[in-house]
Protein backbone atom coordinates (compact mmCIF):
# COMPACT_ATOMS: atom_id res chain seq x y z
CA UNK A 1 0.00 0.00 0.00
CA UNK A 2 1.02 3.55 -0.73
CA UNK A 3 2.53 5.38 2.28
CA UNK A 4 0.04 8.15 2.04
CA UNK A 5 -2.88 5.73 1.98
CA UNK A 6 -1.54 4.07 5.08
CA UNK A 7 -1.30 7.40 6.77
CA UNK A 8 -4.73 8.37 5.63
CA UNK A 9 -6.03 5.37 7.52
CA UNK A 10 -4.18 6.40 10.65
CA UNK A 11 -4.97 10.05 10.15
CA UNK A 12 -8.48 9.75 11.49
CA UNK A 13 -7.33 7.96 14.60
CA UNK A 14 -5.42 10.97 15.84
CA UNK A 15 -8.58 12.86 16.72
CA UNK A 16 -8.56 11.49 20.26
CA UNK A 17 -5.15 12.96 20.99
CA UNK A 18 -5.72 16.43 19.63
CA UNK A 19 -6.08 19.22 22.20
CA UNK A 20 -9.62 20.10 23.23
CA UNK A 21 -10.46 23.68 23.97
CA UNK A 22 -13.47 24.59 26.03
CA UNK A 23 -16.28 26.91 24.99
CA UNK A 24 -14.88 29.55 27.32
CA UNK A 25 -11.36 29.32 25.89
CA UNK A 26 -12.66 29.74 22.35
CA UNK A 27 -14.87 32.60 23.44
CA UNK A 28 -11.84 34.40 24.89
CA UNK A 29 -10.09 34.01 21.56
CA UNK A 30 -12.68 35.87 19.54
CA UNK A 31 -12.18 38.90 21.75
CA UNK A 32 -8.52 39.20 20.79
CA UNK A 33 -7.10 41.24 17.94
CA UNK A 34 -5.79 39.74 14.75
CA UNK A 35 -2.08 39.90 13.98
CA UNK A 36 -2.44 38.77 10.38
CA UNK A 37 -0.35 40.24 7.60
CA UNK A 38 -3.46 41.87 6.15
CA UNK A 39 -3.84 43.90 9.30
CA UNK A 40 -0.18 44.87 9.22
CA UNK A 41 -0.32 45.75 5.56
CA UNK A 42 -3.32 47.95 6.28
CA UNK A 43 -1.60 49.79 9.16
CA UNK A 44 1.62 50.29 7.23
CA UNK A 45 -0.17 51.46 4.12
CA UNK A 46 -2.12 54.06 6.08
CA UNK A 47 1.14 55.25 7.65
CA UNK A 48 2.67 55.55 4.22
CA UNK A 49 -0.21 57.62 2.92
CA UNK A 50 0.14 59.88 5.95
CA UNK A 51 3.89 60.13 5.61
CA UNK A 52 3.85 61.07 1.97
CA UNK A 53 0.94 63.44 2.39
CA UNK A 54 2.85 65.20 5.13
CA UNK A 55 5.86 65.71 2.86
CA UNK A 56 3.90 68.38 1.05
CA UNK A 57 3.53 70.21 4.36
CA UNK A 58 7.27 69.90 5.00
CA UNK A 59 7.84 71.33 1.57
CA UNK A 60 5.79 74.36 2.44
CA UNK A 61 7.48 74.86 5.80
CA UNK A 62 11.05 74.76 4.54
CA UNK A 63 10.44 77.55 2.10
CA UNK A 64 10.78 75.59 -1.14
CA UNK A 65 7.18 76.25 -1.81
CA UNK A 66 7.48 79.97 -1.17
CA UNK A 67 10.29 80.20 -3.71
CA UNK A 68 8.05 78.63 -6.31
CA UNK A 69 5.17 80.90 -5.45
CA UNK A 70 7.29 83.96 -6.09
CA UNK A 71 7.73 85.43 -9.49
CA UNK A 72 6.33 84.30 -12.77
CA UNK A 73 5.25 80.77 -11.90
CA UNK A 74 2.82 81.42 -9.14
CA UNK A 75 0.31 79.05 -10.62
CA UNK A 76 2.89 76.25 -10.73
CA UNK A 77 2.64 75.74 -6.99
CA UNK A 78 -1.14 75.70 -7.07
CA UNK A 79 -1.21 73.22 -9.92
CA UNK A 80 1.26 70.86 -8.23
CA UNK A 81 -0.75 70.97 -5.03
CA UNK A 82 -3.96 70.12 -6.85
CA UNK A 83 -2.24 67.33 -8.79
CA UNK A 84 -0.59 66.06 -5.63
CA UNK A 85 -3.79 65.73 -3.64
CA UNK A 86 -5.72 64.30 -6.58
CA UNK A 87 -3.11 61.54 -6.80
CA UNK A 88 -3.38 60.94 -3.07
CA UNK A 89 -7.17 60.66 -3.16
CA UNK A 90 -7.13 58.44 -6.23
CA UNK A 91 -4.72 55.99 -4.58
CA UNK A 92 -6.52 55.97 -1.25
CA UNK A 93 -9.79 55.11 -2.99
CA UNK A 94 -8.12 52.36 -5.01
CA UNK A 95 -6.40 51.02 -1.94
CA UNK A 96 -9.66 50.94 -0.02
CA UNK A 97 -11.53 49.17 -2.83
CA UNK A 98 -8.78 46.55 -3.14
CA UNK A 99 -8.63 46.12 0.60
CA UNK A 100 -12.37 45.51 0.82
CA UNK A 101 -12.00 42.67 -1.66
CA UNK A 102 -9.77 40.64 0.66
CA UNK A 103 -11.89 37.75 1.91
CA UNK A 104 -10.63 34.68 3.70
CA UNK A 105 -13.46 32.68 2.18
CA UNK A 106 -12.05 33.03 -1.33
CA UNK A 107 -9.81 30.35 -2.74
CA UNK A 108 -6.17 30.55 -1.65
CA UNK A 109 -5.09 31.86 -5.03
CA UNK A 110 -7.72 34.61 -5.25
CA UNK A 111 -7.02 35.67 -1.69
CA UNK A 112 -3.27 35.93 -2.28
CA UNK A 113 -3.81 37.79 -5.51
CA UNK A 114 -6.07 40.33 -3.81
CA UNK A 115 -3.58 40.95 -1.02
CA UNK A 116 -0.75 41.41 -3.50
CA UNK A 117 -2.90 43.79 -5.54
CA UNK A 118 -3.55 45.92 -2.47
CA UNK A 119 0.16 46.10 -1.83
CA UNK A 120 0.80 46.96 -5.46
CA UNK A 121 -1.48 49.98 -5.21
CA UNK A 122 0.59 51.39 -2.38
CA UNK A 123 3.80 50.61 -4.23
CA UNK A 124 2.56 52.45 -7.30
CA UNK A 125 1.59 55.36 -5.12
CA UNK A 126 5.10 55.55 -3.74
CA UNK A 127 6.69 55.44 -7.15
CA UNK A 128 4.40 58.15 -8.46
CA UNK A 129 5.42 60.20 -5.44
CA UNK A 130 9.11 59.67 -5.96
CA UNK A 131 8.71 60.68 -9.58
CA UNK A 132 6.69 63.69 -8.56
CA UNK A 133 9.23 64.86 -6.02
CA UNK A 134 12.13 64.29 -8.36
CA UNK A 135 10.34 66.39 -10.95
CA UNK A 136 9.62 69.20 -8.48
CA UNK A 137 13.21 69.16 -7.29
CA UNK A 138 14.55 69.49 -10.84
CA UNK A 139 11.99 72.10 -11.77
CA UNK A 140 12.82 74.17 -8.70
CA UNK A 141 16.55 74.04 -9.30
CA UNK A 142 16.05 74.76 -12.98
CA UNK A 143 13.88 77.70 -12.14
CA UNK A 144 16.34 79.12 -9.64
CA UNK A 145 19.21 78.84 -12.11
CA UNK A 146 17.55 80.25 -15.15
CA UNK A 147 14.89 82.61 -13.95
CA UNK A 148 15.61 84.12 -10.56
CA UNK A 149 17.29 87.46 -10.35
CA UNK A 150 19.53 86.61 -7.43
CA UNK A 151 21.23 83.93 -9.43
CA UNK A 152 21.36 85.83 -12.71
CA UNK A 153 22.69 89.01 -11.19
CA UNK A 154 25.53 87.41 -9.28
CA UNK A 155 28.98 88.12 -10.57
CA UNK A 156 30.01 85.45 -13.00
CA UNK A 157 32.98 84.36 -10.90
CA UNK A 158 30.88 83.76 -7.77
CA UNK A 159 28.47 81.31 -9.19
CA UNK A 160 29.17 77.63 -9.50
CA UNK A 161 28.98 76.29 -13.01
CA UNK A 162 25.50 75.29 -14.14
CA UNK A 163 26.55 71.73 -14.92
CA UNK A 164 27.72 71.26 -11.35
CA UNK A 165 24.35 72.29 -9.98
CA UNK A 166 22.51 70.05 -12.43
CA UNK A 167 24.75 67.07 -11.72
CA UNK A 168 24.57 67.48 -7.96
CA UNK A 169 20.78 67.80 -8.12
CA UNK A 170 20.62 64.64 -10.17
CA UNK A 171 22.92 62.86 -7.73
CA UNK A 172 20.96 63.92 -4.68
CA UNK A 173 17.72 62.86 -6.35
CA UNK A 174 19.24 59.51 -7.28
CA UNK A 175 20.54 58.82 -3.78
CA UNK A 176 17.14 59.75 -2.38
CA UNK A 177 15.34 57.37 -4.75
CA UNK A 178 17.76 54.49 -4.12
CA UNK A 179 17.45 54.89 -0.34
CA UNK A 180 13.67 54.82 -0.48
CA UNK A 181 13.68 51.82 -2.80
CA UNK A 182 16.02 49.96 -0.44
CA UNK A 183 13.92 50.83 2.57
CA UNK A 184 10.82 49.45 0.90
CA UNK A 185 12.53 46.30 -0.23
CA UNK A 186 13.48 45.52 3.34
CA UNK A 187 10.13 46.42 4.94
CA UNK A 188 7.94 44.69 2.41
CA UNK A 189 10.34 41.89 1.88
CA UNK A 190 9.67 40.92 5.47
CA UNK A 191 5.92 41.08 5.08
CA UNK A 192 5.32 39.62 1.68
CA UNK A 193 8.19 37.19 1.13
CA UNK A 194 6.24 34.16 2.26
CA UNK A 195 3.10 35.33 0.50
CA UNK A 196 4.95 35.89 -2.78
CA UNK A 197 6.62 32.51 -2.50
CA UNK A 198 3.35 30.69 -1.88
CA UNK A 199 1.61 32.56 -4.65
CA UNK A 200 4.35 31.55 -7.08
CA UNK A 201 4.13 27.93 -5.92
CA UNK A 202 0.38 27.97 -6.55
CA UNK A 203 0.76 29.59 -9.93
CA UNK A 204 3.34 27.03 -10.94
CA UNK A 205 0.84 24.21 -10.43
CA UNK A 206 -1.43 25.67 -13.06
CA UNK A 207 1.30 26.37 -15.60
CA UNK B 1 -21.87 41.83 17.47
CA UNK B 2 -24.84 40.20 19.02
CA UNK B 3 -24.69 37.50 21.64
CA UNK B 4 -26.65 34.99 19.64
CA UNK B 5 -24.16 35.12 16.80
CA UNK B 6 -21.29 34.76 19.24
CA UNK B 7 -22.88 31.78 20.85
CA UNK B 8 -23.67 29.95 17.62
CA UNK B 9 -20.18 30.60 16.36
CA UNK B 10 -18.31 29.49 19.47
CA UNK B 11 -20.51 26.40 19.81
CA UNK B 12 -19.94 25.39 16.18
CA UNK B 13 -16.22 25.96 16.44
CA UNK B 14 -16.01 24.04 19.69
CA UNK B 15 -17.65 21.13 17.96
CA UNK B 16 -15.42 21.31 14.88
CA UNK B 17 -12.17 22.40 16.52
CA UNK B 18 -10.36 19.25 15.40
CA UNK B 19 -10.07 20.66 11.89
CA UNK B 20 -8.26 23.72 13.16
CA UNK B 21 -5.99 21.69 15.42
CA UNK B 22 -5.00 19.48 12.52
CA UNK B 23 -4.16 22.48 10.36
CA UNK B 24 -2.10 23.90 13.23
CA UNK B 25 -0.31 20.61 13.72
CA UNK B 26 0.73 20.54 10.07
CA UNK B 27 1.90 24.14 9.92
CA UNK B 28 3.56 24.57 13.30
CA UNK B 29 6.13 22.64 15.28
CA UNK B 30 5.67 23.60 18.90
CA UNK B 31 2.71 24.16 21.14
CA UNK B 32 3.22 27.93 21.40
CA UNK B 33 2.98 28.41 17.66
CA UNK B 34 0.15 25.90 17.57
CA UNK B 35 -1.85 28.02 19.98
CA UNK B 36 -0.87 31.18 18.22
CA UNK B 37 -2.08 29.90 14.86
CA UNK B 38 -5.23 28.49 16.44
CA UNK B 39 -5.93 31.93 17.87
CA UNK B 40 -5.46 33.65 14.52
CA UNK B 41 -7.62 31.14 12.66
CA UNK B 42 -10.34 31.62 15.26
CA UNK B 43 -10.26 35.39 14.77
CA UNK B 44 -10.40 35.02 10.99
CA UNK B 45 -13.28 32.54 11.23
CA UNK B 46 -15.12 34.88 13.54
CA UNK B 47 -14.54 37.84 11.21
CA UNK B 48 -15.87 35.87 8.27
CA UNK B 49 -18.75 34.35 10.22
CA UNK B 50 -21.41 37.04 9.65
CA UNK B 51 -21.15 36.27 5.95
CA UNK B 52 -21.42 32.55 6.50
CA UNK B 53 -24.77 31.78 4.95
CA UNK B 54 -25.16 28.23 6.03
CA UNK B 55 -25.52 27.14 2.43
CA UNK B 56 -22.24 25.32 2.90
CA UNK B 57 -21.43 23.02 5.77
CA UNK B 58 -19.74 24.80 8.65
CA UNK B 59 -16.82 22.39 8.46
CA UNK B 60 -16.35 22.88 4.69
CA UNK B 61 -16.30 26.61 5.16
CA UNK B 62 -13.80 26.19 8.00
CA UNK B 63 -11.29 24.32 5.86
CA UNK B 64 -11.01 27.27 3.56
CA UNK B 65 -10.60 29.98 6.16
CA UNK B 66 -8.28 27.85 8.30
CA UNK B 67 -5.98 26.96 5.41
CA UNK B 68 -6.01 30.50 4.04
CA UNK B 69 -5.00 31.80 7.43
CA UNK B 70 -2.20 29.26 7.76
CA UNK B 71 -0.85 29.76 4.25
CA UNK B 72 -1.42 33.44 3.70
CA UNK B 73 -2.39 35.53 6.68
CA UNK B 74 -0.46 34.05 9.56
CA UNK B 75 2.86 35.59 10.39
CA UNK B 76 5.22 33.15 11.99
CA UNK B 77 6.73 34.34 15.22
CA UNK B 78 10.38 35.32 15.17
CA UNK B 79 11.38 31.92 16.42
CA UNK B 80 12.71 30.05 13.44
CA UNK B 81 11.89 26.41 13.21
CA UNK B 82 14.92 24.23 13.13
CA UNK B 83 14.77 20.73 11.75
CA UNK B 84 15.74 19.40 15.15
CA UNK B 85 12.46 20.79 16.48
CA UNK B 86 10.45 18.84 14.00
CA UNK B 87 9.89 15.80 16.12
CA UNK B 88 9.26 17.69 19.31
CA UNK B 89 5.54 17.92 18.73
CA UNK B 90 4.34 15.87 21.61
CA UNK B 91 0.71 15.31 22.11
CA UNK B 92 -0.21 13.41 25.17
CA UNK B 93 -1.53 10.00 24.44
CA UNK B 94 -4.66 9.73 26.44
CA UNK B 95 -6.04 6.31 25.73
CA UNK B 96 -4.22 3.08 26.34
CA UNK B 97 -5.64 1.55 23.20
CA UNK B 98 -4.06 4.23 21.15
CA UNK B 99 -1.58 2.24 19.21
CA UNK B 100 2.05 3.18 19.65
CA UNK B 101 2.75 2.08 16.15
CA UNK B 102 0.08 4.38 14.82
CA UNK B 103 1.47 7.30 16.77
CA UNK B 104 4.97 6.48 15.57
CA UNK B 105 3.78 6.41 12.00
CA UNK B 106 1.91 9.68 12.34
CA UNK B 107 4.97 11.27 13.85
CA UNK B 108 7.08 10.14 10.91
CA UNK B 109 4.46 11.45 8.57
CA UNK B 110 4.42 14.85 10.25
CA UNK B 111 8.18 15.02 9.98
CA UNK B 112 7.92 14.21 6.27
CA UNK B 113 5.06 16.60 5.60
CA UNK B 114 6.92 19.39 7.35
CA UNK B 115 9.54 19.20 4.65
CA UNK B 116 6.99 20.10 2.00
CA UNK B 117 6.22 23.69 1.08
CA UNK B 118 3.11 25.47 2.38
CA UNK B 119 1.04 24.72 -0.70
CA UNK B 120 2.00 21.05 -0.80
CA UNK B 121 1.12 20.78 2.88
CA UNK B 122 -2.34 22.14 2.14
CA UNK B 123 -2.86 19.60 -0.64
CA UNK B 124 -1.75 16.71 1.54
CA UNK B 125 -3.92 17.91 4.38
CA UNK B 126 -7.05 18.09 2.23
CA UNK B 127 -6.22 14.72 0.77
CA UNK B 128 -5.82 13.15 4.20
CA UNK B 129 -9.12 14.73 5.19
CA UNK B 130 -10.65 12.76 2.34
CA UNK B 131 -11.64 15.77 0.26
CA UNK B 132 -12.47 15.26 -3.38
CA UNK B 133 -10.18 16.70 -6.04
CA UNK B 134 -12.97 19.05 -6.92
CA UNK B 135 -13.06 20.43 -3.43
CA UNK B 136 -9.25 20.59 -3.28
CA UNK B 137 -9.13 22.51 -6.54
CA UNK B 138 -11.82 24.95 -5.37
CA UNK B 139 -10.16 25.56 -2.03
CA UNK B 140 -6.78 26.22 -3.57
CA UNK B 141 -7.92 28.00 -6.72
CA UNK B 142 -6.22 25.65 -9.15
CA UNK B 143 -7.70 23.39 -11.82
CA UNK B 144 -8.87 19.92 -10.88
CA UNK B 145 -6.54 18.21 -13.36
CA UNK B 146 -3.55 20.09 -12.06
CA UNK B 147 -4.51 19.38 -8.46
CA UNK B 148 -4.41 15.68 -9.33
CA UNK B 149 -1.06 15.96 -11.13
CA UNK B 150 0.45 17.94 -8.28
CA UNK B 151 -0.90 15.49 -5.71
CA UNK B 152 0.81 12.61 -7.50
CA UNK B 153 4.07 14.52 -7.45
CA UNK B 154 3.71 15.22 -3.77
CA UNK B 155 3.06 11.53 -3.12
CA UNK B 156 6.30 10.66 -4.88
CA UNK B 157 8.11 13.31 -2.92
CA UNK B 158 6.75 11.99 0.37
CA UNK B 159 7.70 8.47 -0.56
CA UNK B 160 11.26 9.63 -1.16
CA UNK B 161 11.39 11.43 2.16
CA UNK B 162 10.00 8.44 4.05
CA UNK B 163 12.24 5.89 2.31
CA UNK B 164 15.47 7.68 1.55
Amino acid sequence: MDELELLKKNWKKQEDVLPKLTYQQIYQMILKKSSSIVRWIFIISILEFLLWASLDVVFRLNGMHAKLQKGSIESFGTITTVVYYSILIYFIVRFYLNYKKIETTDSAKVLMNNILKTRKTVRHYIWVNIGFFAFIMMATVGYIIFFTDEFQSQALGNQPPVWLIVVSTLLITLVFVVLIALFYRVIYGIFTRRLQRNYKALEKIDL
Amino acid sequence: MNKELEHSFVASLEQNQNIVHKVCRIYTSDSDSHNDLFQEITIQLWKAYPKFRGDAKFSTWMYRVALNTAITLYRKSKRTIKTSDLDTVNFKIKSEEYDNEVEEQLKLMYVAVKQLNDIEKALVFLYLEDKSYREISETMGISEVNARVKMNRVKTKLKKILNP
